[in-house]
């Protein structure tokens, strides 16, 4: 066999629906090139499995350039793959050797409930966004985009935070399934320009009440989450997050 | 575990419809605030060891200087009472946090992955490093309080020393304590090797460029109160 | 092969001298009253820019808005992949930028196919775009004073183009999507994710709801609503291969065109020429390389086909810089359309690198030899780990090679100047009307086209029209609801009943093949003859042996890719008979029958200075071509020459 064509065995989770039981499936796919993503190589599988009349695996992807933030597996347990900074829609096979197996599985947190295969439910993160996520400001209120210079090292840091693509790498990789990572960078991005900083007390009190809402875990600081991030959101926000909730704590007025 | 975080979490249920301090507490009830208070005690309990150590080292001074100091501290009387209270109120928060927190993050995932890696480099301890042992060595660490306090204290286990001095030496140098002793301080390293750092990342006192600083520092301050302890194990060990 | 209408269509654009008609026509507009705003509902379709931005503003305005996407979140709508920047008039970098010359630009950059009045419009309202999103939170780079940073983009001449890193249209989306998540919170805007629209709802010709199917649970829902705003986005994955993001698709124009709406254009397809080539067959996608990597890479193939040296040790004399040369004034910063053409033809005559002969290189040695590798890597470095990362090549070492590839599409659902379609009630916005791009789209112009349209342009427009019809409630129980919903339950069992033998995904690919071959960077009449004989035949093939897996009533993703697959299946026909009518060359278009001795386009103003607007006439019917003429007071047309 070439030496840009891998034998892999995969073990892959399967599960009808929310409240099915799931199981692992063993697949062998043979003749994989190399230089396809590991996505392409999941699409070959399906295409195998349907012309043999199985049902293909379910998973979501979209842009397949590692910015929609839809695509989310957990490869040889780890969010997204081996690879730093990188979605599992960039990942490539020439990461794998043959004869390797490859298990691969959902994000598991309970607040991501499977609703299919690979498939989760992350609207979570949609309703922590609206319980504060944003800036105040209607269509047409807006002053000239000069009228506030922001220094352009608060700028990149707010970039940096607000890089986070939504994933859900963090919850998945964090032991403690804990959405910190997730909240913090929208809460840091809007703390630090001055347009999001009228609201920033009652957005960090409440962000954080969506979040443990909706049953994320506590953070134990164990920095799983910025390793597995691929927009190497950086646990710094989680530190700033924290340090906007104890200000908050103390100044909100009600 | 759902029983068990009712119970735990009724204080708080409580506390939180006092006029007042209701919006404080429950500002403390969420993850963030918990993990606050556990960084609080946390850093209390650490000052409380580090002056325990402080006045343990008087062991080397010799019988009066270790017994003096004990008399000083016992001469505070009701004021030492109203600490040991204090310290008490401190470490069962903690405690109660740990576990309360952790059935928590236990609950938010269900279903365990099949397989689980790492991203992160350079730990000496399976599970993540130290962190992955916080629960299981603190636990360790409230057993061995358990005993150290019963016996230093209270001489349950009748070793019939008088002298305060003589007692510590004589629950020390017995072997099997010994070695339970060297046990548990280790884990005591362990436990604030993470601890040290996380609280105050928890606190929000951290950042790219103190991160790395913290780090070192809360390492070695572990270490240090671990070590300081032992040396005292080995020396009254080797006293005898 | 279609009829055409004698009636022109009328763009509705008011009288007057171009930098008044919008003004004067938001005083001319009926207004809502602002208590009466809540009693009105508006379904919008699709969450990207357009949509996420018209939905929230209506929302503040009052209106109770609906919004679908088929993501699991709004905030996944393909505008989170666009790179480069969005352009503006703000001249802040005082280089002579102004309203009049983005205009003037953007009208000649889509080759004379463009409305003026509408393109007036985006240049003039582009300014508050930027403010907007300033507001919002969006992290515009800076410069080191705190003042907002521009670039100048594809080809330029001033520097009108914002940006945050590479990821401009990431940060405009989530700006757009947090203004949808408050009005989410305040209870004016339901969402509604994983929806896929199967259908729209007209009565008495007016739009007036969808149904859409819950791709969690696979059931279908009826909405109904005052008005449909659809922002479905493009649908460049007729190609199969395209840089759109997998799920991109006619699926919701599609509907809506046979519900009567006007497909306008659907030929102008924009081919991005920095793109990473194929690597086999089992390709899924293609990624864009920024644009700007052209500022300072060197395009070229080996003079000598047969020349099996590896790139580094090809020299100077034995290399062709075919830009360089073909295009002397311009060089490498040709526009898209020109760039994309040319690589092709190379590689036509053999010249092309790789083992599948379909790349050229894209050389950054002189420009490490002249800046250092320090200052190429600060400012192309993420994009050459970008592409280091799929190919496994170091771009700093070895060229890297490139093709084009089908990025954008500037057809799209007629409309007129309101942004409403041919059917009452029916708006659309963003890449899924025929835009304001013409036959070409100039870079960073899409993003500002979705903003305008969804911030600035329908959340007028729309009261008019509300304020103007007489709008009935309407029951769920409407025989045009229950008929709307028995064609999408139809439809469904009808994929799902084939059971034939071969994957969606391998008809979908023999499709886009096709459609690249015959109507993708040069067009001829017989090839596009051939191509419709051979969709139809695919189609045909289709219908008798795809295979659709699993049940209807659950999240089946097999399912959807037909159903999208079914439609692309019919509009790839519409587009290649729109590209066998225009007997002219225009940006994005080529027809190899029309060009001039070196191989340029020839634009046929005299015969084709129209938009040609279809008309669906039912399934296996004669189509009808609507005509609305184009007129260029303002710009008079020129020949683009980039010589
Ligand atoms: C790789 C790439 C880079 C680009 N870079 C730039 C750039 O730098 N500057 C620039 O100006 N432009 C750029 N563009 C173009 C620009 O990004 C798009 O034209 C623009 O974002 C389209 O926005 P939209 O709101 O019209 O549609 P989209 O963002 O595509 O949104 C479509 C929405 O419709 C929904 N939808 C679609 N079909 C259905 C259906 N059947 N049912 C329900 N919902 C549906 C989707 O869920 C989605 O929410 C780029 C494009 C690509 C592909
Ligand atoms: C002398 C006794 C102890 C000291 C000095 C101490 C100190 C600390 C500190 C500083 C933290 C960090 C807080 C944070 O991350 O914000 C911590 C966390 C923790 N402690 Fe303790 N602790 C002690 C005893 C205990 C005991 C008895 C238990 C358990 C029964 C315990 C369990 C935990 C747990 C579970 C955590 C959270 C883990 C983490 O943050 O990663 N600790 N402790
Ligand atoms: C080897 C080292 C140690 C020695 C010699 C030592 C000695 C003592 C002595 C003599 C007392 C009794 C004081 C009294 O009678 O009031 C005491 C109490 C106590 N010790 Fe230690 N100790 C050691 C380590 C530790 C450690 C590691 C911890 C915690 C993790 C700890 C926690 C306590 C506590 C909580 C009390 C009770 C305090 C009080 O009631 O005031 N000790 N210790
Ligand atoms: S913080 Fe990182 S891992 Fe978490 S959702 Fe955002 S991008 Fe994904
Ligand atoms: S991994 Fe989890 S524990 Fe905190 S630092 Fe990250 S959220
Ligand atoms: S598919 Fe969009 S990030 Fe992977």
């Amino acid at each position: 066999m070439s030496k840009d064509l891998l034998n892999l065995n995969l073990r892959v989770w399967r599960q009808s629906d929310t409240n099915a039981q799931g199981e692992f499936h063993d697949y062998r796919l043979d003749g994989v090139s190399t230089h396809m993503s590991f996505l392409e190589m999941m699409d070959v599988l399906n295409e195998k499995l349907i012309t043999e009349g199985e049902e293909p695996v379910a998973f979501d992807h979209d842009c397949r350039e590692g910015i929609c933030g839809s695509c989310s597996m957990m490869i040889n347990g780890q969010a997204h793959g081996p690879d730093n900074a990188t979605t599992t829609c960039q990942l490539h096979m020439r990461r794998f050797k043959d004869g390797d197996t490859i298990v691969v599985e959902p994000w598991r947190a309970s607040a991501f409930p499977v609703l299919r295969d690979l498939v989760v439910d992350r609207t979570a993160f949609d309703r922590i966004i609206q319980s504060g996520g944003y800036v105040s400001v209607n269509t047409g209120n807006a002053p000239d985009g000069n009228a506030i210079p922001i220094a352009s090292k608060v700028q990149e840091v707010a970039m940096d935070a607000a890089a986070c693509i939504g994933c859900g790498a963090c919850v998945a990789a964090c032991k403690n399934a804990s959405a910190m990572l997730f909240t913090s960078a929208k809460v840091s991005q809007l703390a630090v320009l001055p347009q999001g900083s009228a609201e920033r007390t009652e957005r960090v009190i409440n962000m954080v009440a969506q979040m443990d809402k909706e049953g994320f875990g506590h953070c134990t600081n164990t920095n799983e989450c910025e390793a597995a991030c691929p927009a190497e959101v950086s646990v710094d926000n989680i530190a700033r997050m924290n340090r906007e909730y104890v200000r908050a704590s103390l100044t909100a007025k009600t | 575990m759902d029983a068990i975080t009712k119970i735990l979490s009724l204080p708080a249920e409580l506390l939180s419809k006092v006029p007042g301090i209701g919006p404080v507490i429950t500002s403390l009830r969420t993850t963030i605030g918990q993990k606050i208070l556990m960084a609080i005690t946390g850093l209390s309990l650490i000052g409380f060891l580090v002056v325990h150590l402080g006045g343990n080292l008087n062991l080397f001074l010799g019988e009066e200087a270790f017994n003096g100091y004990a008399e000083n501290l016992h001469s505070l009387g009701p004021l030492l009472w109203v600490a040991e209270a204090g310290l008490l109120v401190i470490f069962l928060l903690h405690l109660g946090l740990a576990i309360s927190t952790s059935a928590a993050s236990r609950k938010a995932r269900k279903r365990a992955y099949e397989l689980k890696e790492t991203k992160q480099e350079g730990f000496v301890l399976p599970n993540g490093g130290s962190s992955g042992w916080m629960l299981a060595t603190g636990i360790a660490l409230a057993v061995y309080m358990l005993v150290h306090i019963l016996d230093m204290k209270f001489d349950v286990r009748g070793f019939g020393e008088e002298n305060k001095y003589e007692l510590v030496k004589a629950v020390l140098s017995d072997p099997k304590t010994g070695v339970f002793y060297l046990l548990s301080l280790v884990l005591l390293g362990v436990h604030l090797n993470h601890g040290i750092g996380s609280a105050f990342q928890t606190l929000g006192l951290s950042n790219r460029k103190w991160r790395k600083l913290i780090a070192i520092a809360g390492t070695s301050l572990a270490v240090l109160l671990s070590a300081g302890f032992i040396s005292i194990v080995i020396w009254a060990s080797a006293s005898k | 092969m279609f009829r055409v209408a004698e009636e022109l269509l009328n763009s509705n654009v008011p009288e007057g001298p171009i930098e008044q008609i919008w003004d004067k026509h938001r005083f001319n507009m009926k207004l809502v009253n602002p208590a009466n705003k809540r009693k009105y509902e508006v379904i919008v379709v699709g969450t990207g820019l357009a949509g996420g931005a018209a939905a929230a503003s209506m929302a503040e305005l009052g209106y109770k808005v609906k919004s679908f996407c088929f993501q699991d979140s709004p905030r996944r709508a393909h505008s989170i992949a666009a790179q480069g920047g969005i352009n503006a008039a703000k001249n802040y970098p005082n280089d002579g930028d102004s309203t009049w010359r983005l205009f003037y630009d953007t009208v000649k950059g889509g080759d004379y196919r463009a409305r003026e009045a509408n393109v007036y419009r985006l240049a003039q309202v582009s300014n508050n775009i930027i403010d907007q999103c300033v507001a919002q939170g969006v992290p515009f780079a800076r410069e080191y004073g705190g003042t907002l940073s521009n670039r100048s983009f594809g080809g330029a001449q001033v520097s009108r183009t914002f940006y945050c890193r590479g990821q401009t249209g990431q940060q405009l989306l989530l700006g757009a999507y947090q203004a949808l998540m408050r009005q989410a919170s305040l209870g004016k805007v339901e969402i509604f994710a994983r929806r896929e629209m199967m259908d729209l709802i007209v009565i008495d010709g007016v739009a007036r709801g969808i149904v859409v199917r819950n791709l969690s649970t696979g059931k279908m829902e009826v909405h109904t609503a005052d008005a449909v705003v659809l922002c479905s986005g493009g649908y460049g994955n007729v190609y199969y291969l395209s840089t759109n993001a997998k799920g991109c698709n006619v699926t919701a124009a599609w509907r809506c065109h046979k519900q009567g709406a006007y497909f306008a254009n659907p030929c102008y397809t924009q081919i991005h020429p920095t793109c990473i080539p194929v690597s086999g067959d089992y390709q899924s996608k293609l990624t864009l390389m920024s644009e700007s990597l052209r500022n300072d890479g060197r395009v070229w193939v080996p003079k000598n086909p047969d020349d099996k040296r590896s790139p580094q040790d090809i020299p100077d004399d034995d290399r062709d810089y075919y830009l360089e040369r073909r295009y002397p004034s311009f060089g490498n910063l040709v526009p898209r359309d020109v760039a994309s053409r040319a690589s092709k033809e190379r590689c036509d005559a053999g010249y092309g690198v790789s083992d599948t002969g379909l790349a050229v290189y894209l050389d950054f040695r002189d420009a490490i030899k002249r800046d250092g590798e320090d200052a190429v890597r600060k400012k192309y470095g993420n994009l050459f780990h970008m592409y280091e990362k799929i190919t496994a090549e170091n771009p700093y070492q070895v060229p890297m090679k490139i093709f084009p590839a089908v990025h954008y599409t500037m057809g799209g659902l007629w409309v007129d100047y309101n942004l409403m379609s041919n059917v009452p009630g029916l708006f659309v916005c963003g890449e899924a009307n025929f835009s304001d791009h013409g036959a070409n789209r100039l870079g960073a112009s899409a993003l500002m086209q979705g903003l305008s349209d969804g911030y600035f342009v329908v959340p007028y427009t729309i009261g008019n029209h509300l304020a103007k019809t007489q709008l009935d409630k309407i029951p769920e129980s409407h025989p045009a609801c229950t008929e709307a919903l028995a064609r999408a339950n139809d439809r469904v069992s009808k994929l799902m009943n084939v059971n034939g033998k071969r994957t969606v995904d391998s008809f979908h690919r023999e499709l886009g093949l096709i459609m690249w071959d015959q109507c993708g960077m040069a067009r001829t009449e017989s090839g596009l003859k051939q191509a419709i004989g051979d969709i139809q035949a695919l189609r045909s093939e289709f219908w008798k042996d795809v295979r659709v897996l699993g049940g209807s009533e659950t999240l089946n993703q097999s399912l959807e890719k037909a159903g999208r697959v079914a439609d692309f299946l019919e509009f790839g026909e519409l587009m290649c008979l729109d590209a066998l009518a225009r007997e002219e060359s225009c940006g994005g278009h080529f027809r190899e029958e029309h060009q001039t001795a070196e191989g340029e386009a020839l634009r046929n103003d005299d015969d084709y200075r129209y938009v040609a607007a279809w008309e669906h006439g039912g399934d296996g019917k004669e189509v009808t071509l609507h005509k609305e003429n184009l007129e260029f007071p303002n710009v008079p047309p020129t020949t683009r020459s980039y010589k």
